[in-house]
């Protein structure tokens, strides 16, 4: 068992403008741990300062007892830590195959890229059929398996997705709330910036509010469902 | 008729050359979005390396098999050339990635002057044209009017199987995976695990090597080099690479050879002296950027590599 991912009194800006002030938060392993908040409450800021995108102003982040504060991106992934992006960021003149195997770009050993290639191929029938249509070519969902897939191929410790349900339609969206109630049955440390409250909810153990760069609730999922500053953070 | 095969000869081995260079503009517009202007001097530096690797080979190791000595010629170029190239990536071009893209530009470009100027005053007696040692055998085949140079016929496979390595390199490879992901969403790319600063200076390296075998090829096809000779090469290349499309590794080579067949155009089809095939060739790419911006083989930008 690994550490958690911890985050403490991360203050993040963009030239003059904070984003993030003062942010602490914990993402321990084996559950789905969630992250809400409405535009432009600093989600995607928080998670570009995870995986070593952005720096942050002050602070630290820390991982399996690490410091990760300021390592590049490639850094992040190698210790464990895997990101399926807002907007899916596929590479659309690549294969579904070759997508995925981006996605164990770290891995050497070809037994192990070939044994996941396998199990995501069984999570995903539809992307066996596609392996060799470019996926730039795909329909939407179609590009958000792909990009789920390629983000579970680095077997990762931690999974940090950022808006999995964006512009997919109510069937498809409960197709990757189950996958992700999946995939942290595996094992894996899951981090949800979601939208979408109610369903989020439903499937988190733990949760954080962020409002305008601060956390402004956190708690377990049934405290967040009745606790007034969730609706806050998205009505006003 | 054998005239207009001899040109068409004449036009393929042109072809080859800059296709070579505008394959380096267009890797390091995919991964970069910069346009490295100096890279047709950084062919030039490739010439001159291999013309000094050819004298100290002739001081020191006088009756070296001709084979050999092409070997160590081209050797010396590519390795001069890439560690240019990465070098400038490394310090210049990667430091500037958050300014302006006009800044680059401006950059490279004096850069340029740079290194024309560095071989100019430094090289021995640098300003003027040196000859280049013939490197391949002499032997022709003649037919009537046409004759068709051994040589030539080597440079031309050499510079077909320049471009074939490149191609594998590219989509074969893990390395040429990454350049592919890099070019094609850098952040993602990075989100995957990639080393984005390796890639970029592996990519240079790669632009540099195969402008480093361009710049032999030029330097045997003319039997001489001159400090100035990647002013135009650069501007050849550069205009190969845009008439294919920034960014597109096969549109850079067709657009090489366009460029090479215009220029031969220009200089026997046309009613003008074929001192003019210059002037025709940037003309027609001027055209060819006017009516289609996005190059010959257009593609959104999104879509590189």
């Amino acid at each position: 068992m690994f550490k958690p991912l911890q985050i403490e009194h991360l203050y993040l800006a963009y030239g003059s403008a904070f984003v993030l002030h003062d942010v602490n938060m914990e993402i321990p392993p084996n559950r789905i741990t969630c992250l809400l908040g409405a535009n432009g409450a600093g989600k995607s800021s928080l998670i570009r300062a995870v995986m070593g995108l952005t720096a942050p102003r002050k602070g630290s982040i820390s991982f399996d007892g690490m410091d990760i504060t300021h390592l590049a991106p490639h850094k992040v992934v190698a210790r464990g830590i895997s990101c399926i992006p807002e907007g899916r960021r596929i590479f659309p003149k690549m294969s579904v195959h070759e997508n995925l195997l981006m996605g164990a770009y770290q891995e050497r050993s070809k037994a192990k890229i070939a044994q996941r290639l396998e199990k995501v191929y069984e999570l995903f029938p539809r992307l066996a059929e596609r392996r060799n249509q470019l996926a730039g070519t795909m329909s939407g969902g179609e590009q958000a398996m792909v990009s789920i897939g390629r983000g579970l191929m680095p077997d990762p410790r931690l999974i940090v997705i950022d808006e999995p349900s964006l512009g997919l339609s109510p069937a498809l969206v409960n197709d990757n709330f189950r996958i992700i109630c999946d995939i942290c049955e595996t094992g894996t440390a899951v981090f949800l910036v979601e939208q979408n409250v109610r369903q989020t909810l439903a499937i988190s153990s733990y949760g954080y509010v962020l409002s305008q760069g601060r956390v402004t609730a956190r708690g377990t999922a049934e405290e967040l469902k009745k606790d007034p500053q969730v609706e806050k953070a998205y009505f006003g | 008729m054998d005239v207009i095969l001899q040109f068409c000869i004449n036009g393929l081995m042109l072809g080859m050359m800059y296709a070579l260079v505008a394959v380096g503009f267009t890797l390091f517009f995919g991964v970069l979005d910069v346009i490295v202007f100096s890279h047709g001097d950084t062919v030039m530096i490739g010439a001159f390396a291999g013309l000094s690797m050819h004298w100290w080979l002739e001081l020191f190791h006088p009756g070296l098999a001709m084979g050999w000595r092409l070997l160590w010629v081209l050797v010396a170029a590519i390795v001069a050339v890439v560690v240019v190239g990465v070098i400038v990536a490394r310090f210049m071009i990667m430091p500037l990635r958050k300014a302006p893209a006009l800044n680059t530009l401006l950059a490279t470009m004096m850069l340029g002057t740079v290194l024309r100027e560095s071989v100019r005053l430094f090289f021995p007696d640098g300003s003027n044209p040196k000859p280049f040692p013939h490197l391949l055998p002499d032997w022709a085949w003649q037919h009537g009017n046409l004759t068709l140079r051994f040589d030539n016929v080597i440079l031309f496979l050499s510079g077909a199987l320049v471009i074939v390595l490149v191609y594998l390199l590219i989509n074969k490879t893990r390395l040429g995976m990454a350049i592919r992901a890099v070019a094609q969403d850098e952040e993602a790319a990075q989100l995957m695990g990639v080393n984005f600063t390796m890639i970029v200076l592996a990519t240079f390296a790669l632009g540099s090597a195969v402008a480093a075998v361009a710049g032999v090829m030029n330097g045997i096809y003319y039997n001489e080099i001159n400090f100035g000779v990647g002013l135009l090469l650069g501007a050849i290349g550069f205009s190969a690479s845009v008439i294919g499309g920034l960014g597109n590794v096969y549109g850079a080579i067709a657009g090489g050879f366009i460029f090479a067949f215009l220029q031969t155009l220009g200089a026997v089809a046309l009613p003008f002296s074929s001192a003019f095939k210059d002037v025709f060739a940037f003309g027609v790419v001027i055209i060819i950027m006017a009516l289609r911006p996005t190059g010959l083989i257009a593609e959104p930008s999104s879509q590189r590599v």
